[in-house]
């Protein structure tokens, strides 16, 4: 028997590397065992752990991707023990944690091995996957990911990686820990809070530079910063809420104001940054993980179900069915009026959910007067069916936070309306890109000929 | 070594799966929609785009890769074609040409509405692409309605906008790919480094593959689209004579016509249009006599002058 699988097997050695220390071998006697054919076995063994294995920089990493290849500098690295709940008699596990960077950015990563290097050192992981742990994505290297040290690597040194990038808004994402970026407060306010039982302060509010707008908490005082101050934050620390970068300002945070002469070689003012957002590309939209305060427009190509009158917990405003809360039972449900449709603008689509307040202007029709319709009619969808005779193919502009999972995007308005009318400036611009009238049938001709020349 | 290039065009970037994704609704002009044909699976062999459960796609000379579509339009006929369950047949027409769209018995929204629609209409919507080859050399390409609305003038102008606007990036784009002289691979980098998406570097590198004078469709397309802008009627204040003309000619018709029992509405729309009078202007007319109380509908269907 073995005598028939030790090609296979050193093909896949071949292929994938050392197989006994990564258990590919046992995984691949398993599918024997099985009575798998071992051509067919080496194949799907092969397509599990090798084939088409994508090298990515960490930039690139986001939720659910597996089987990749990255190499990186270890920033940090600690262990901890872990005792499996309830079997006190096994000796706990090891985890090592710690942080991964290339010249791309940095990723927190977990690893049930322990790893061929330490602080400073560059390591390459193959077949490794990404989780999301505590709103963040994590490297995660698992007992079937082969590591190895890389001892000439041309990454950046330590020193260099380690210390804080300087960013623009919109370049921040989960990759990031910690940076310095020149903004502009646009909204800030204090709230009290309770923490670790001390009543503290905490200033939050929205930074705006020329690409874009993020929140931010401060934990600390700032002294002679309000609104409007132009602000250089040096070693912020970058934290994810719900898929959306925020910066937050700590104690060791060094915040300055950015003096007039200088605030004039800076590529925005109080006044740039302040201005409504422009409606974007939803195609833009799509290309980051997540998007603060933005605008875009398009047609409602389809009003989702769930749309119109629904029903809240009043313990934990979760959508009721049928009077049932899925967390407390039975509840006297509140009403309340909701749509969820999806804008397309030809680049890009994504699903857009209106809170009542939005509802309610867009539809024109309040809660009340959607009751009514809705106790008027026998169909038990009237509301919905009615939203979608008055919104499908319709025009609007939205105005707020993008989200992308493996769905596609969430958009979540804070405003919405009907685009402007600019029909006539964009025909005149269309027509002038067009070019001057069509010319006579010859000339055509003859352009038609030499376009195909310019092919062969 | 031209499989090779084949199968690296098609590759996608990292991480740009697009399964699970909502398919994004295409604007495109009839002219252009009619001209697509089935984009091969094996054309985009050996990547994630070729599994299975990756949609029909189809592409056009001018290498606009499409499923969904979003179009807005008059809807001019419509026929229940089906003979056991009712299958609609609609015609829905845009400055440069008409879409065949069809609904049967799996669309029953888009059934529902087509039964009840008085034609003729602006309607908006949503559908995914088809395309049927009975014999080499006849192609039917049409759409499969998923949603379906009545829409206003508005509406259908900043649609001819809008698909003005993406396909005349995309006839640039295009262009300026057939005077850099490359073509598969390089074609494709070069689009990429350009900023173009990697969807349409993909399928400009896959038109210019199929297409033997790929100019000459542009060029068409060009004219019909400046033709199209041309006939929109905006509220600049060259044409308000002309509208305002117009108007009363279509009421001075109406007289005409309906005497005092009124006229049937697509009777007069023909009589009209054989006039010379644009539909989408006698639609207007109507629209701003009822509205302003000149006329009303007895009857659905059909229109009488007050007085």
């Amino acid at each position: 028997m073995d005598e028939k699988l030790a090609p296979h097997l050193e093909e896949l050695t071949r292929a994938l590397g050392n197989l006994e220390k990564t258990g590919i071998r046992a995984e691949f006697e398993k599918l024997i065992a099985f009575r798998v054919p071992p051509d067919v076995a080496k194949e799907s063994i092969l397509r599990k752990f090798g084939g088409k294995r994508k090298v990515l920089k960490v930039k690139d990493l986001s939720a659910n991707l597996k089987n990749f290849e990255l190499t990186g500098r270890i920033l940090d690295i600690g262990e901890k023990l872990i005792s499996p709940q309830g079997k006190a008699q096994e000796s706990p596990s090891r985890l090592y944690t710690g942080v991964l960077a290339d010249e791309t950015g940095s990723v927190l990563f977990s690893s049930w091995k322990e790893l061929p290097g330490s602080i400073g050192d560059v390591i390459n992981v193959k077949n490794a996957y990404i989780r999301i742990w505590q709103n963040r994505i994590r490297l995660s290297i698992g007992e079937q990911a082969p590591v190895s040290p890389v001892v000439d690597s041309s990454l950046p040194p330590l020193s260099e990686l380690s210390g804080s990038k300087t960013k623009k808004l919109i370049d921040i994402g989960t990759a990031d820990f910690s940076v310095d970026t020149i903004a502009c407060v646009l909204q800030l306010s204090y709230r009290e809070v309770l923490v670790k039982g001390r009543q503290s302060r905490v200033i939050s509010g929205v930074l705006a530079d020329e690409t874009g707008r993020l929140p931010f908490t401060s934990w600390v005082e700032l002294a002679g910063i309000d609104i409007g101050s132009i602000i250089r934050i040096e070693e912020a620390q970058i934290r994810m809420f719900r898929g959306m970068p925020s910066i937050n300002i700590l104690s060791n945070t060094k915040v300055s104001s950015v003096g007039s002469e200088e605030a004039e070689k800076i590529s925005f003012t109080f006044e740039s940054a302040a201005k409504d957002p422009i409606p974007i590309k939803i195609e833009e939209i799509a290309s980051r993980d997540s998007m603060f305060d933005v605008a875009a427009a398009g047609n409602v190509v389809s009003v989702r179900p769930g749309s119109g009158i629904i029903s809240r917990c009043p313990e934990c405003s979760r959508v009721i069915q049928k009077g049932n809360c899925r967390v407390h039972g039975k509840v006297e449900g509140i009403r309340d009026m909701r749509i969820k449709a999806v804008l397309d603008d030809g680049t890009g689509s994504m699903s857009v959910m209106f809170p009542r307040e939005l509802a309610e202007i867009i539809y024109g029709k309040t809660l009340e007067e959607a009751e009514q319709l809705m106790f008027s009619d026998v169909s038990k969808d009237a509301v919905y069916e009615d939203l979608r005779r008055f919104l499908t193919g319709r025009y609007l502009a939205v105005r707020g936070n993008s989200s992308k999972s493996e769905f596609g995007i969430s958009f979540v308005t804070e405003n919405a309306w009907v685009p402007e009318d600019d029909l006539a400036v964009r025909t005149v611009e269309l027509l002038r890109r067009l070019g001057p009238d069509e010319e006579d049938g010859q000339d055509r001709n003859s352009q038609v000929s030499s376009g195909g020349i310019d092919l062969a | 070594m031209k499989r090779m290039d084949r199968i690296e065009i098609h590759r996608f970037p990292v991480g740009e799966s697009i399964l699970l994704k909502r398919e994004v609704a295409k604007r495109v002009f009839a002219r252009e929609f009619e001209a697509c044909r089935e984009l091969e699976k094996s054309e985009r062999s050996d990547s994630e785009a070729a599994d299975s459960k990756s949609p029909n796609l189809l592409i056009s000379p001018l290498g606009l890769i499409l499923n969904r579509v979003f179009v807005v339009g008059v809807i001019t006929e419509l026929d229940n074609i089906g003979t056991q369950s009712e299958m609609w047949k609609a015609r829905i027409v845009d400055p440069t040409g008409a879409f065949t769209v069809y609904a049967g018995q799996y669309q029953p929204e888009a059934s529902i509405f087509f039964s009840t629609v008085q034609v003729p209409a602006f309607i908006a919507l949503t559908g995914k692409a088809r395309i049927y080859e009975p014999e080499p050399g006849s192609v039917f390409v049409s759409i499969r309605a998923e949603e379906v609305n009545v829409v206003d003038e508005e509406i259908r102008n900043r649609w001819v906008v809008d698909t003005a606007e993406q396909t005349v990036e995309r006839l640039e784009t295009f262009s300026d790919a057939l005077t850099s002289g490359y073509c598969g691979e390089k074609l494709r980098e070069y689009l990429l480094e350009k900023g173009v998406s990697s969807e349409l570097a993909e399928g400009i590198a896959i038109a210019f593959e199929r297409e033997h004078y790929p100019e000459e469709f542009a060029k068409l397309l060009r004219i019909s689209i400046r033709e199209s802008l041309k006939t929109l009627n905006l509220d600049s204040e060259g044409n308000t004579e002309a509208k305002t003309g117009q108007k009363e000619f279509v009421q001075e018709l109406l007289r005409e016509m309906g005497g005092s029992k009124g006229v049937d509405y697509a009777a007069f729309m023909d009589a009209a249009t054989s006039k010379g009078i644009p539909e989408h202007v006698v639609e207007e007319a109507i629209r701003s006599l009822l509205a302003g109380g000149q006329c009303y509908e007895p009857k659905i269907g059909i229109i009488r002058l007050v007085g």
